[in-house]
């Protein structure tokens, strides 16, 4: 039965190559308009508590009083050891420990990453719960010295002094490790690593365990003592992963209502929950899950499907001090004292707009999807597309009808493939290079790959002008394309699952990869079009992301090495091989047209 | 017929009410039920030890008690004050510390030993702590709270009751004459809805809230941290403590039930007294949760009752039976009133025993709503059908 369309479609091809060009730039259009309609109300949602059994700010909190004299006390230790080795630093921390009437433990740990070595020892102490079963811990986690290298002396002591404070109830149902780390960054995943016994060859193992963590609570209080005037909760973990949004909440919620303790999120302090403020704490939760990269101590213990938080202190010249931030952490320990199971029933994939504002996957969702729709959909019609058969005529307008389906020129898949696929291959050799150079050498290796990525496209499309006959070289490039535009669709639609972040990012990106093309006949487009690809490149990403920080391409690379080598953060991988060679493939397509039209060949 | 004089009216006054009331029970139980688990769920084993507390006060024995209690709070880990359970922020009582006889505990509250415990089928080797041991004179008090919905009970946070499970045992209950009377107390969103089934004779049946309302927790201990008593619970208790100070206590249901306040509740409270012969107003408080039995007289009280028999023949009444008696009494009883045809018969209906059942009462009235709804389910099979029929034919154009 025929179908009775208006349009035949088999002697039109090009009402289905508009619609399909329509349709992705429309899904781009509306995928990045969605975002921004994210931190209207109607979107967004008020947190709450979904886990029963949590109840916080149920109960008094009586941590306090004469308690402040030990956390005062334990400052001073802390300070006088503030130059110290960290073997001297641990001997002493483990004193504190043994002496409160804890099972100490020690770690030492090395790793090497960029040319550098990184190492320390931690020091942890367990409170095995008086009427529980030690199938389950909590953790109290105080970095020695903070993400932004900081004496953690605040926190350090006041880990110590709850750690005396802790020993004396007896209403724990789970163990409790108290934890201070070397640093904020390689010592916790040191630590975390050994605890599941995944940790590599430079790395002590544990001498002292406990049961499955269930979740942990990183203080973080640095300099000489001062009030403060709010709470910054940190909650990014690595590769994007977030802790349970109920943990968030119940520390909110904690701070906020029952010791009147304003917490903020994303560095964003006097949020005033309009929709500027919204927005930018979304966009900077993103760059953070984008890149992928560890916030704080905390960070490492979320791949283990760990839920962990920083609760970090901030502002000069408040009226809060180590009472409310230990009576918070008192608090939110009763909390968890109370769940049955892990945190399962609030959200893991969430953005947050506000301390008590956020959106779930099901509605953010779409926007990264959409931007990989529309490049697959690109895809679509370059496979589609009449000019991608290489044969005899050109614009391959078909005249005679009921022409049978495989009859006419066919199109060639070896060439095309072969290019994505070596390119793709290639993505190797910048991962490697970067995670190998020492960080002194960063800088120069950066420019030398620079310019190797301009130059190579350009050799190579100037070989291919010049070997491949001319009927071929059309369609290899526009299959090329194809081939690479799909890939890259159906790899950031994956992506966007797991961090949307980075799918997102990447998919804005990669924008200009729809519509960089080859233009044999016009060079001022070849032209504008190699401009566009230039200037949302991996290495333009780079410079903005160094940009951002206020800090060189060379530590932005340590950074990645680092984490790579000690981490384990998958963003480098991303980017050099799925995103790079996309671009390079959409630049020597670029170029090709470039070289055909200054030789003459159409 | 002759007036009766005043003498043999009096005399007839004193006929024992043995003969009339037909509610006099010999023994009290209670069985006390809570079905939640976990610490959160602290106010439930509050509740239940509550009204435990209650009934043993009015002096129901532990050995007429069936306590079964889902989860140990006393002993949690979490508990700040371990081994006690408090139902009220000013720890003044504890429930649980002394004198406690729990008869299921932990995993063995389920559906399946709820079930065999009211109706007996239960092992041969079940000790006589975990059975029910009533008989037809009994009054049986039975109050169950936890996590419940429309027309079912969360047992153990992994199986449920449902409304037409606790029906069904109690009709086995009725027909193995296990009970005299039954008042059944329940504190559950929705509660309401689990006694809706019920269609076995002589049974009282209560509820904290109606069909899509929650029931809400009174309030909190901030030290032990966790909710405390339920609301409902909390404000039978008030009434309870305030007046019914021990078991000599003449306070009625009608009182306990008027006392109920759904503004205070946060809820609606239901009563059902379809299947409940007497009036509430004589339904005293302790003849569930009290241990207070009638006492029957032999010798005397039968000589009595065949002079009066005698007596009455005398003035004239046709009285072959007992029963005659009554009616003839209640006739002239109240005030000499003459009592209408259709109303004695209502009394030969609801009088004794021996009379069989009608049926199910009907309590709720939605029977016109159902009408329409299936109507509307015809109309959409129709609709489908229709629409089938409709594409099959676009094919053949």
């Amino acid at each position: 039965m025929a179908l009775r369309v208006p349009v035949n479609l088999r002697k039109n091809l090009s009402v289905v190559l508009y619609a399909f060009q329509g349709l992705s730039i429309l899904a781009v259009i509306v995928g990045i308009a969605s975002l921004f309609l994210l931190p209207l109300d109607e979107y967004s949602r008020r947190t709450y508590i979904s886990e029963n059994a949590l109840l916080p700010g149920q109960v008094h909190a009586y941590f306090g009083g004469s308690e402040q004299n030990i956390v005062r006390a334990f400052r001073r230790e802390v300070d006088s050891l503030g130059n110290s080795t960290s073997d001297v630093v641990a001997e002493r921390m483990a004193e504190i420990f043994r002496s409160a009437g804890l099972k100490v433990g020690k770690q030492r740990y090395s790793y090497k990453a960029a040319g550098g070595e990184y190492s320390g020892e931690n020091v942890y102490a367990v409170l095995h719960a008086p009427r529980g079963d030690a199938t389950e811990a909590i953790v109290l986690c105080a970095p020695w010295r903070n993400i932004d290298h900081l004496l953690n002396e605040g926190g350090v002591a006041l880990t110590l002094a709850l750690s005396r404070y802790f020993k004396r109830w007896s209403l724990w149902s789970k163990d409790i490790i108290f934890l201070i780390s070397s640093d904020a960054r390689a010592g916790p995943q040191a630590w975390v690593d050994a605890y599941h016994d995944l940790h590599g060859g430079d790395i002590q193992s544990l001498s002292v365990k406990s049961g499955a963590i269930q979740g942990v609570v990183v203080v973080d209080y640095p300099g000489a003592y001062h009030r403060f005037e709010s709470l910054h909760v940190i909650y990014d973990g690595i590769n994007g992963q977030l802790p349970n949004l109920d943990l968030i909440n119940t520390a909110v919620q904690i701070s906020r209502d029952q010791m009147g303790l304003r917490s903020e999120l994303q560095e964003m302090w006097g949020h005033d929950d309009g929709y500027r403020h919204r927005l930018r704490t979304m966009l900077r939760g993103m760059v953070n899950q984008a890149l992928g990269h560890s916030t704080g101590p905390h960070s490492s213990f979320i791949p283990y499907h760990i839920d962990a938080i920083t609760l970090a202190t901030h502002g000069d010249g408040g009226w809060h001090d180590e009472g409310s931030l230990g009576r918070t952490v008192e608090s939110v320990f009763r909390s968890l004292n109370n769940l049955l199971e892990h945190f399962h029933q609030s959200f893991f994939f969430y953005l947050l707009m506000a301390p008590k504002r956020f959106v779930s996957i099901g509605t953010y969702l779409p926007a990264a999807m959409l931007l990989a729709v529309g490049l697959t959909l690109t895809a679509i019609r370059l496979w589609v597309d009449p000019r991608s058969r290489s044969g005899g005529e050109k614009k391959g307008e078909k005249k005679e009808e009921g022409v049978v389906v495989d009859g006419g020129p066919k199109r060639e898949l070896f060439l095309p493939m072969s290019i994505v696929i070596g390119v793709h291959f290639c993505g190797a050799i910048p991962f490697a290079v970067f995670n190998s150079v020492d960080y002194k050498s960063m800088s120069s290796t950066f420019n030398i790959f620079v310019a190797a990525s301009l130059v190579l496209p350009a050799i190579i499309s100037i070989l291919m002008t010049t070997t491949i006959p001319a009927h071929r070289l059309l369609p290899a490039f526009h299959l090329s394309r194809c081939f690479s535009l799909l890939f890259l669709g159906m790899f950031l639609s994956t992506l966007a699952t797991l961090n949307f972040s980075l799918s997102f990012l990447i998919g804005l990106f990669s924008l200009p990869l729809m519509f960089a093309r080859t233009t044999p006949d016009s060079i001022p487009l070849g032209l504008v079009n190699s401009i566009l690809l230039l200037v949302t490149s991996p290495f333009a990403a780079v410079f903005a992301v160094a940009g951002y920080w206020g800090l060189g391409v060379e530590d932005i690379l340590k950074e990645a090495s680092f984490g790579w080598w000690v981490w384990g953060m998958w963003t480098p991988v991303v980017v050099w091989c799925v995103w790079w060679p996309a671009w390079v493939v959409g630049l020597i397509s670029v170029d090709s047209g470039l070289v055909m039209g200054v030789l003459g060949r159409k | 017929m002759k007036l009766p004089t005043w003498g043999s009216l009096a005399l007839l006054s004193l006929l024992p009410s043995a003969c009339l009331a037909q509610s006099q029970h010999t023994s009290n139980w209670a069985v006390l039920v809570s079905t939640s688990r976990f610490w959160f769920n602290y106010r439930h084993l509050a509740n239940v030890l509550s009204m435990y507390r209650t009934v043993k006060r009015l002096g129901i024995p532990d050995s007429q008690i069936i306590l079964m209690l889902s989860d140990d709070v006393a002993c949690n880990p979490r508990n700040t004050f371990p081994g006690t359970v408090y139902n009220n922020a000013d720890r003044a009582i504890d429930l649980y510390g002394d004198n406690i006889e729990v008869d299921y505990r932990g995993y063995e509250v389920t559906v399946e030993n709820f079930i065999r415990l009211l109706t007996d089928r239960v092992p041969p080797d079940t000790p006589r702590s975990k059975r029910l041991l009533t008989d037809d004179r009994s009054n049986i008090f039975i109050y169950m709270t936890g996590h419940g919905g429309n027309e079912f009970l969360k047992f153990q946070d992994a199986e449920e009751i449902s409304a037409f499970d606790i029906a069904d045992a109690f009709q086995q209950m009725f027909e193995k004459k296990r009970y005299n009377e039954m008042l059944f107390m329940i504190d559950t969103c929705q509660a309401n809805t689990m006694y809706s089934k019920f269609y076995s004779p002589n049974i009282l049946a209560t509820g904290s809230s109606e069909l899509d309302q929650s029931s809400y927790s009174h309030h909190a201990d901030n030290d032990v941290g966790v909710a405390v008593i339920d609301r409902y619970t909390y404000f039978n208790l008030e009434y309870l403590e305030t007046h019914v100070q021990n078991a000599s206590s003449k306070h009625t249901l009608a009182d306990l039930f008027n006392s109920y306040d759904p503004v205070k509740i946060a809820s609606t409270p239901g009563i059902r007294t379809d299947l409940f012969r007497r009036d509430l107003s004589e339904v005293l408080i302790t003849d569930f949760l009290g241990n207070v039995q009638n006492v029957e007289v032999d010798g005397d009280g039968m000589i009595l009752d065949e002079d009066l028999l005698a007596l009455a023949r005398s003035a004239g009444y046709n009285v072959s039976d007992c029963k005659d008696v009554g009616l003839a009494m209640k006739r002239f009883g109240k005030k000499g009133a003459v009592v209408s045809e259709e109303a004695e018969k209502e009394r030969d209906a609801t009088a004794g025993e021996e009379k069989t059942w009608e049926g199910p009462a009907r309590v709720h009235k939605d029977r016109q709503d159902d009408f329409w709804r299936n109507v509307m389910s015809a109309g959409a099979v129709g609709v489908c059908f229709v629409g089938y029929w409709v594409f099959s034919m676009i094919d053949k154009v």
